[in-house]
């Protein structure tokens, strides 16, 4: 079974940006909590976390992104969130990651104001 | 006439397989016309419960196997995940506040709640000889 995932960092502006392409699981997600804790480390406060529309995410992988907002709650740091497909933005809302993070329709929203 | 079809699948306790039942999951649930919202909560819902059993029911052992069973009857789809562990016991419903306020790094609960929240019915049974099983429904919307 494949556990591709790619989480890659660019910034723009002052802005952290982490795309996230491939399934979210408990073992992939692990790149996304690498990428989160290298742009932490460079001293990045506003982070946006680009998903792929088509990607496929599990509780094991939400879970670790929970992980990664309630250490942003600590650091400090603002993460916004764009390209989720209106399924999983649903299941953000009902895992109420949506109270601590603001999802948007697309990256230059997402990037408007931050 | 009541229409009844069944359909099973047997995957080994190995994850990433749990995505082939979901495949099959989203193909019935075309064949049952429902919403694709609907189809999505489907394919989440059936994930989570094949993870939960992989993981925490046949605790990925080898030899072991997950069977899911599709029923479609007139008004609704009844998906049933069997595994042959011994039973995790009671779960605390996750929360997001207290995982923030305590500093878990982990969160564990979250497939068992999006099950519930995802399915119209959610039954658990677990078996002393040795085997648990999750039934799921799905109403069909009238046409």
């Amino acid at each position: 079974m494949s556990n591709d995932i790619e989480a890659t960092i660019r910034n723009i502006d002052n802005v952290a940006i982490i795309d996230i392409k491939g399934d979210v699981t408990a073992v992939t997600g692990e790149a996304i909590e690498e990428a989160y804790q290298e742009v932490s480390l460079a001293g990045s406060t506003k982070i946006l976390l680009v998903f792929d529309q088509a990607c496929y995410i599990n509780s094991g992988g939400i879970a670790i992104l929970i992980g990664i907002v309630s250490e942003s709650q600590e650091n400090k740091q603002i993460i916004r969130i764009t390209g989720l497909s209106e399924h999983f933005h649903k299941i953000f809302d009902m895992v109420g990651l949506t109270r601590y993070t603001d999802i948007f329709p697309s990256e230059a929203a997402a990037l408007q104001g931050f | 006439m009541e229409l009844e079809k069944s359909f099973e699948l047997h995957i080994p306790s190995v994850l990433g397989f749990e995505k082939v039942v979901v495949d099959f999951a989203a193909s019935v649930g075309k064949t049952v016309h429902l919403p694709a919202e609907r189809i999505e909560d489907l394919k989440t819902a059936v994930a989570e419960a094949c993870i939960n059993a992989i993981e925490h029911g046949n605790k990925m052992k080898p030899g072991t196997k997950v069977s899911i069973s599709f029923t479609i009857e007139e008004s609704k789809l009844q998906v049933a995940v069997q595994d042959e562990g011994m039973g995790i016991g009671q779960i605390t419903p996750p929360s997001i506040e207290h995982t923030i306020a305590a500093r878990k790094e982990r969160p564990r609960g979250w497939g068992i709640f999006l099950i519930k929240n995802l399915m119209d019915e959610v039954e658990f049974e677990t078996h002393p000889g040795g085997w648990n099983v999750v039934r799921m429904v799905i109403r069909l919307q009238e046409e």
